[in-house]
């Protein structure tokens, strides 16, 4: 587009590898762009060069290329070599480039080679390249004619690890065996999974490699930093939503058996969906798809998570202790605040919420009066669905911020940061939406207040800072 | 892009909109909105100002903006009425006051009849202001929006309206809003009853006095001279103290008093009300006008964050530059063999180095060694093609990714033999995705699939004796 002709000089780099190693599904991760290219299991699915911009603060900063995989290293660079004795002994002397072109020239490079010739075209046409490398392999001679052949551009390589967690991975072997060729600056970057700072690391990496190209990698580093901590803050105010939500829901039931229990799966449903909703939004707010390969390895099937949330049992294994309610025989994880429960929530809560509600919270204490006279009860969500549903919640983000490797660990990353919300008290903000049963949405007629709005704030502030301490 | 219409909205419309978007989507769900995304992606800018470009689409779309003009039209009707009222009340404020003239008017009665309400109103709003309530927008101002709401009954109309007072008050600018409104509105009853005074001194004959049971009438010369100081200041008449001590004696027939005091009491009203209520009302009309236009999006909210990646892509692809020309060129070219009367033989090929090598092979089993660079590649070839061997075993690595590289020399080396199968090495090692890859790559080499073995035992057994 229109931005292209204003920016001719953004850094070139190619993605070059042997085939089958991740060079497609780092191009996607390093775009943002989940639908680039294609990708599989299968060797060889990369046939042709496609580029993309990486754009930051409306600039294009970097342009990548993905290339197909080499395929015939060996064979191409013997007949390389023999380019260069024919040179030779015809008195001509190539140097690394001049004998890349020279062979590029030939017919073999539209013909037997055209995969590996597209490659080499490229890396020439480029500022630098990253070589992937599928840690899990052995490093074998053909790796090392590929790298000799790489090197022959004489271009930057920055050799990438892919897959270096996989049990299988020969990280030193590789380390050794690239050392040896000079390649000392190798970076690990799990292409799918990749670290929290990988990207930082990477680019971080180019930019010394390439230092005329330092500014643009530092705002590269700089914006895709503050794109996430704004990402970050989004979600835990999507969490702080729902959980203001869930607390503040507030039901009055007539006082027999089995209207109550009618009314509680009522309650348990909507507390499902609210907790959905806001894994979709979550989802989508890192831009996974159902359909991600990504996905798969988060702590949810199809998009759903595989326990439900009152099934005493999952409680049980995120740590969290059954609140009174809930234990008292409302195993369905509703907390029966009655009447006198409500009341007894002390002087010092009701003369809290009414510095914060005003009026409202004496009508609301006013109507819960007229409701024991005549003989109601009052549904609320127990304190243990409420801990479950932050920490299922935060687990997710962290799952998501590390775009899926935290999955294979499940509620681990969360268990130290989140103590308090397994046993401690709940935030100040819980109890003041407790307060303000129009504050819920779950049973969709929400009052958008700016109190109930500082309040999701307050919490978000909150929940923020124990993911950071987490991350 | 849709073509704007006139009464194209502002900037802090346009954001207002985007707001109201926003919460019709956090409610409804996404909209579709793809035409509106293009449109922004070709509008280019910030992200905020792709953001409006959207809502502008969508806000068209879905009768938003109709609405947000129709509020416009609301507010300057709800404006209008209390406007008119308000110069109403003060007209009449005047006239009960100042009666009709068969009874004589008490100054200072009347003084505060006309000021005393707007002066503490003025100080209730002055200590709301200090103390930074959020409510501190003065009643007038909520009447106001009371008004327009109750004008605007739509659902779009409200909507934009809870949108519009989230969007000011997150910035504090609701009360500065109000606060406007209810200056503009005193101001309008001040001059109402400035004008009412000012008609009713032509038309009406007035006398005016003071009394007092126990204030002595220095006094009031004292207050009449004090209040009168300033409205002096701009060539207003103020009764002298001769004039005030008789007026409260007894009716001053003196058509000199009767002026003074006349200009003394539309002075006071204009100083003490009209000017300041005027000056506020800039004041706050400005501060309020020149923070809205400031007033961005707040982008961090997740309802604007997902629209990021859409809209502010973090890459644009360039496309593909050096496109693939072999129309699947991997020809399946299925090898002549040689007469192979040669000893058995294995080879590996690109084996790992932590594999041990050679496996308990049999004897008269030659072992053609690891190959995996070109030097022993060449000589693995020679080897085999100066004595092809009857059987020849290739081992290869099932975890690794075939490709044509390793496929072709398998071809090459299988060619060398009468018979040729390939050992899976690790290829019944469970969910090897590659392992497909590897049956599809020697299918293409002409391999049938029982010409490939995964299992070690049974791969040197074939060496040892061929088929039984």
């Amino acid at each position: 587009m229109a931005m292209s002709d204003k920016m001719p000089s953004a850094v070139r780099i190619a993605l070059v590898g042997h085939t089958n190693t991740g060079k497609t599904s780092l191009m996607r991760t390093l775009t943002r762009d989940g639908r680039f290219g294609e990708v599989s299991s299968r060797p060889s699915t990369t046939r042709h060069v496609e580029g993309a911009r990486l754009i930051a603060d409306n600039e294009a900063l970097v342009e990548l290329y993905d290339t197909p995989g080499m395929e015939d290293p060996v064979a191409l660079l013997e007949q390389i070599d023999a380019l260069v004795d024919a040179a030779r002994q015809s008195g001509e002397s190539l140097d690394g480039p001049a004998s890349i072109a020279r062979f590029l020239e030939l017919p073999e490079a539209e013909g037997r080679f055209e995969q590996e010739a597209k490659v080499l075209r490229q890396m020439l046409a480029s500022d630098a390249g990253l070589f992937v490398v599928d840690a899990r392999d052995p490093v074998l001679a053909k790796h090392r004619d590929e790298l000799a052949l790489l090197g022959r551009c004489a271009r930057p390589l920055l050799p990438i690890l892919n897959f270096v967690r996989d049990p299988e991975a020969n990280e030193p072997a590789w380390r050794d065996a690239l050392a040896r060729l000079g390649l000392h600056a190798v970076i690990r970057f799990d292409t799918v999974a990749p670290e929290r700072d990988g990207e930082r690391v990477l680019y971080g990496k180019l930019a010394t490699l390439l230092d005329a190209y330092r500014p643009a990698f530092e705002k590269l580093i700089a914006s895709r930093e503050r794109e996430a901590l704004a990402r970050r803050g989004a979600g835990v105010h999507l969490i702080a939503e729902m959980l203001i939500d869930v607390a503040a829901c507030r039901l009055r039931v007539e006082a027999d058996a089995s209207e109550l229990a009618s009314a509680i799966e009522g309650v348990n449903q909507r507390v499902r969906s609210r907790e959905q909703a806001c894994v979709d939004a979550l989802l989508s707010l890192y831009r996974f798809g159902r359909d991600d390969v990504e996905t798969g390895l988060l702590p949810l099937i199809e998009g759903r998570w595989e326990d439900d949330l009152f099934n005493p049992e999952t409680l049980r294994t995120m740590g969290v202790k059954l609140g009174g309610g809930a234990a008292a025989g409302a195993a369905a994880g509703l907390g029966l605040d009655l009447m006198v429960g409500g009341l007894s929530l002390g002087v010092a809560t009701a003369i809290g919420a009414l510095a914060g509600g005003g009026w409202q919270t004496l009508r609301h204490y006013g109507d819960r009066l007229r409701g024991k006279l005549a003989g109601h009860q009052e549904l609320t969500v127990d304190d243990a669905i409420l801990r479950l549903l932050a920490l299922r919640a935060l687990d997710l983000l962290s799952a998501l911020e590390a775009r899926g490797h935290a999955a294979m660990t499940p509620f681990k990353q969360a268990a130290e940061a989140s103590a308090d919300w397994r046993e401690g008290l709940l935030p100040p903000s819980i109890a003041s939406a407790r307060a303000h049963p129009e504050w819920s949405g779950l049973f969709g007629t929400m009052a958008l207040e700016p109190e109930r709005e500082a309040v999701v704030g307050a919490l978000a502030t909150e929940l923020g800072k124990l993911g950071a301490a987490g991350a | 892009m849709k073509q704007i219409p006139d009464h194209s909205p502002d900037r802090f419309e346009r954001r207002w909109l985007a707001e109201s978007i926003r919460l019709l989507e956090a409610g409804r769900g996404p909209l579709a909105d793809a035409d509106a995304v293009r449109a922004s992606r070709r509008a280019g800018g910030e992200f905020e100002d792709r953001v409006l470009v959207r809502a502008l689409v969508l806000g068209e779309r879905e009768g938003l903006l109709d609405a947000l003009r129709d509020w416009r039209g609301f507010e300057r009707l709800g404006l209008l009425i209390v406007a008119l009222l308000a110069l109403l009340s003060g007209f009449g404020m005047a006239l009960g006051v100042l009666g009709d003239g068969t009874r004589p008017v008490n100054v200072v009665w009347a003084l505060g009849g006309l000021l005393g309400l707007h002066l503490f109103g003025l100080l209730i709003w002055l200590i709301g202001m200090s103390l930074g309530g959020r409510d501190a927008g003065g009643l007038l101002g909520k009447g106001w929006q009371w008004l327009a709401r109750r004008l605007a009954r739509s659902a779009s109309s409200i909507l934009l309206g809870r949108a519009r007072t989230d969007f000011l008050a997150s910035a504090g600018l609701n009360r500065w809003a109000l606060a406007a409104v209810t200056h503009l509105v005193w101001l309008l009853a001040l001059l109402g009853a400035f004008v009412g005074m000012v008609l009713l001194f032509m038309l009406r004959g007035y006398q005016f006095t003071w009394e007092t049971t126990i204030l002595s009438g220095d006094f009031f010369a004292g207050l009449v001279a004090g209040l009168g100081w300033l409205p002096g200041m701009l060539g207003l008449e103020v009764p002298d103290v001769q004039t005030v001590q008789a007026s409260g004696v007894g009716i001053v027939a003196s058509e000199d008093a009767r002026r003074a005091w006349a200009q003394w009491l539309l002075g006071c009203v204009l100083v003490y009300g009209v000017v300041p209520r005027g000056l506020l009302w800039a004041g706050c009309q400005t501060w309020f006008r020149r923070k809205r236009a400031a007033l961005t999006l707040d982008l961090g909210l997740p309802g604007y964050l997902v629209l990021s990646d859409r809209l502010m892509p973090a890459s644009e692809r360039i496309g593909v530059t050096d496109p693939d020309h072999s129309a699947s060129a991997r020809g399946s070219s299925r090898q002549t063999h040689l007469p192979g009367v040669g000893a058995p033989t294995i080879v590996g090929i690109e084996l790992r180095p932590e594999r041990a090598w050679p496996p308990a092979i049999a004897s008269g089993v030659i072992d053609g060694g690891r190959v995996d660079d070109r030097l022993q590649r060449k000589d693995a070839l020679a080897r085999l093609a100066a004595m092809p061997p009857a059987r020849l075993l290739l081992a290869c690595d099932a975890r690794l990714s075939p490709d044509r590289g390793s496929l072709g020399l398998i071809g090459e080396m299988s060619a060398c033999a009468a018979d040729c199968r390939i050992w899976l090495v690790d290829g019944a090692a469970p969910d090897n995705a590659r392992l497909g890859h590897w049956m599809e790559g020697l299918a293409g080499l002409g391999f049938e699939p029982g010409q490939i073995i995964s299992g070690e035992e049974q791969a040197l057994k074939w060496l040892a004796h061929g088929d039984e």
